[in-house]
């Protein structure tokens, strides 16, 4: 209210209650040609009235303005979230997390019981490697020196004769190996060829052939089916990086 | 500021255990939504992480000295986390939200004192950051090998983009969009190359997301993201003594490094390299380590099995085949591999007389997130 006179005071001025109950109005002369003294009271008063109100009404407006201003500006920016929404997400995170920590925790076992497995079944070959090298070895050993001193006449007669057999069967059994083995050698080469002059037909001209001879012995170390020649994939075939490395060709690169 | 109140304080919230980041992460952010994308899907171990560091700084607040440098390269470490520095006060206020509400006795005297150590701690963290600001936040690495050597080890070679300049030892760490905002520490098997290349060497652990990826899934052509190296076995080169080294599985990859760096820069000396490993089949860098053999006469490369009966490999504990050689007490020494193995080593050359100041070690651990303040790496 102190305010509003202030106000009041200064600047345009502003009819308050009191102005209303303290004005006087002039007489006119002699006739009374002015107004009712009564009414015009009677009005004041309902203005004055109705001024209070209004000022009331205003100061009860302008309060609750300065409350609800504060309580804004109480209020960080970001509002606080309730321990009920925090506890919400923190449920729904622990959730997530548990079925990330299950997915895990199953890869976990099942890699290490792959691996376990996988190192088993590897000592276990390597085990019996060993053993049948070991047993190998003693064999030969036997049918080379050790056995004679010890067992009788009849065995070792039978002993050297099962070496001759055991070394004739050899004999005949790397015959054998080498013809199929040129073979294979033979037919891999011709394959070869045929490829690489499907691919580029003028190197085939200048390529000549080489002799069997000089082949079988490349064949020295593919010991593994022998007898499939043809059906064989061309995994260690001779050659076989020269013609691609030549042509392009697709024979035995797949390795 | 009250540090021993803090302490009291913040005890409290570390012995509510995972309820304490929990709380605060979900409040954070519920107030920050945006912050979420710079997690990863499990929070799991993140919140592990984030309440260790926090103990790590109230532990030390009183001894800056130690203090600022970690404070400092977390800040660093942290650009590569997409954070910035509006994200500060936001951490700062749902931390603070936390610490109130697990304490009862929470008063204003250590809110302003919170606030205060918070405010050091960012801004600490912002200014090495700022300072770093030269250096991109990531590199991306693009993959232009991957080999298979064992059914769980790989060794990539990544080219950065963006040069990339790491020291021999360091380690540094590697996202892949395979598996985001999961970061993990590898150390680089090579000195400084000309081309820039880095080899990086995973195992993949049994249920470890980002090191199974690295080796079953990326491949060639595939880019990874390196955040800036940092480490702690950090090769000497102001020394020019002979040099011991000793690793442990995936612990050959530094000590790697620091054989390239000796063949590219000098100054020549003799280097002993032992590797442990349990199984022969688990030397998944035999044939490179021969080559170097050969190529280096100052080089010798001694395999140890401590569990393969079968092996004709030097038998026992990387550690003990070690000590049937030497003498050593001329060496700077170099350990690196699993805890164990580096204990085990570091306890007999200090007994066998080698000063503990001349031996750097590096513990490779299962998939840590990072190396801790004691440089712990993802092996």
């Amino acid at each position: 209210m102190t305010s509003d006179e202030h106000e009041a005071g200064a600047g345009d001025r502003r009819i308050s209650p009191a102005d209303l109950h303290h004005v006087r109005f002039t007489r006119a002369t002699m006739l009374r040609p002015g107004y009712s003294d009564t009414e015009v009271d009677h009005f004041l008063y309902r203005v004055a009235d109705e001024l209070t109100r209004l000022h009331a009404e205003k100061a009860a407006l302008r309060d609750r303005v300065r409350t609800l201003q504060s309580q804004l500006d109480d209020v960080p920016a970001d509002v606080a979230p309730s321990d009920q929404a925090v506890l919400l997400l923190a449920t729904a995170q622990q959730t997530a997390d548990s079925y990330v920590a299950e997915a895990e925790d199953f890869s976990r076992q099942m890699t290490s019981d792959a691996r376990a497995q996988y190192e088993e079944q590897l000592r276990r070959a390597r085990e019996s490697a060993g053993a049948i090298i070991q047993a190998a070895q003693e064999a030969a050993a036997r049918m080379v020196g050790g056995g004679p001193a010890v067992v009788s006449a009849e065995p070792r007669e039978r002993t050297t004769q099962e070496l001759e057999e055991q070394v004739a069967y050899l004999k005949a059994f790397g015959q054998a190996c080498r013809t199929q083995l040129r073979a294979y050698l033979e037919a891999l080469l011709t394959d070869v060829e045929t490829e690489w002059g499907r691919a580029d037909p003028a190197s085939l001209i200048q390529a000549p052939l080489r002799a069997p001879a000089q082949r079988a012995p490349q064949g020295g170390g593919g010991t593994t089916a022998l007898n499939v020649a043809r059906e064989v994939p061309l995994d260690d075939g001779p050659g076989g990086d020269a013609a691609a490395g030549e042509g392009g060709v697709e024979v035995a690169v797949r390795r | 500021m009250d540090i021993p109140a803090m302490r009291a304080n913040f005890s409290k919230a570390a012995a509510a255990g995972d309820e304490a980041p929990l709380y605060f992460y979900s409040h954070l952010f519920l107030t920050h939504p945006d912050t979420r994308q710079l997690f990863p899907l499990s929070m799991a171990h993140q919140r592990d992480r984030l309440f260790s560091a926090l103990g790590e700084v109230v532990a030390r607040v009183d001894d800056l000295d130690s203090l600022v440098p970690i404070l400092q390269e977390l800040g660093r470490d942290h650009r590569k986390f997409g954070t910035v520095a509006e994200h500060y006060p936001a951490v700062g206020a749902s931390l603070l939200a936390t610490l109130q509400h697990f304490d009862d006795g929470w008063n204003a005297q250590l809110a302003h004192d919170w606030t205060a150590a918070y405010q050091l701690v960012a801004k600490v963290m912002i200014e090495a950051a700022d300072e770093a600001a030269d250096q991109p936040a990531w590199w991306e690495a693009d993959v232009v090998a991957h080999e298979r050597r064992t059914i769980d080890i790989a060794v990539l070679r990544i080219t950065p983009r963006e040069p990339f300049e790491h020291r021999p030892g360091q380690s540094i760490s590697l996202e892949t969009d395979i598996r985001p905002k999961l970061w993990r520490y590898y150390s680089p098997a090579n000195a400084r190359r000309p081309d820039g290349t880095l080899d990086i060497h995973v195992k993949a652990r049994d249920g470890g997301p980002v090191s199974t990826a690295l080796v079953r899934r990326v491949g060639v052509g595939d880019v990874l993201r390196l955040g800036p190296p940092m480490g702690h076995l950090t090769f000497d080169a102001g020394s020019d003594r002979d040099l011991l080294l000793v690793a442990g599985g995936m612990g050959l990859a530094p000590l790697k490094a620091v054989v390239d760096e000796v063949a590219r820069n000098g100054p020549p000396r003799r280097v002993d390299l032992f590797v442990g490993a349990r199984l022969e089949d688990q030397f998944y860098d035999r044939a490179d380590l021969q080559r170097l053999e050969q190529e280096h006469p100052w080089l010798t490369v001694t395999l140890a099995v401590s569990d393969d009966k079968e092996s004709a490999l030097e038998q026992g504990d990387v550690g003990d085949v070690v000590m049937r050689h030497g003498p050593w007490l001329s060496r700077d020494a170099y350990v690196a591999g699993p805890a164990v193995m580096v204990e085990d080593t570091v306890a007999r050359l200090v007994g066998h007389g080698v000063r503990r100041e001349r031996i750097r070690t590096e513990v490779f651990a299962p998939s840590r997130p990072g190396p801790s303040v004691d440089g712990e790496v993802t092996e």
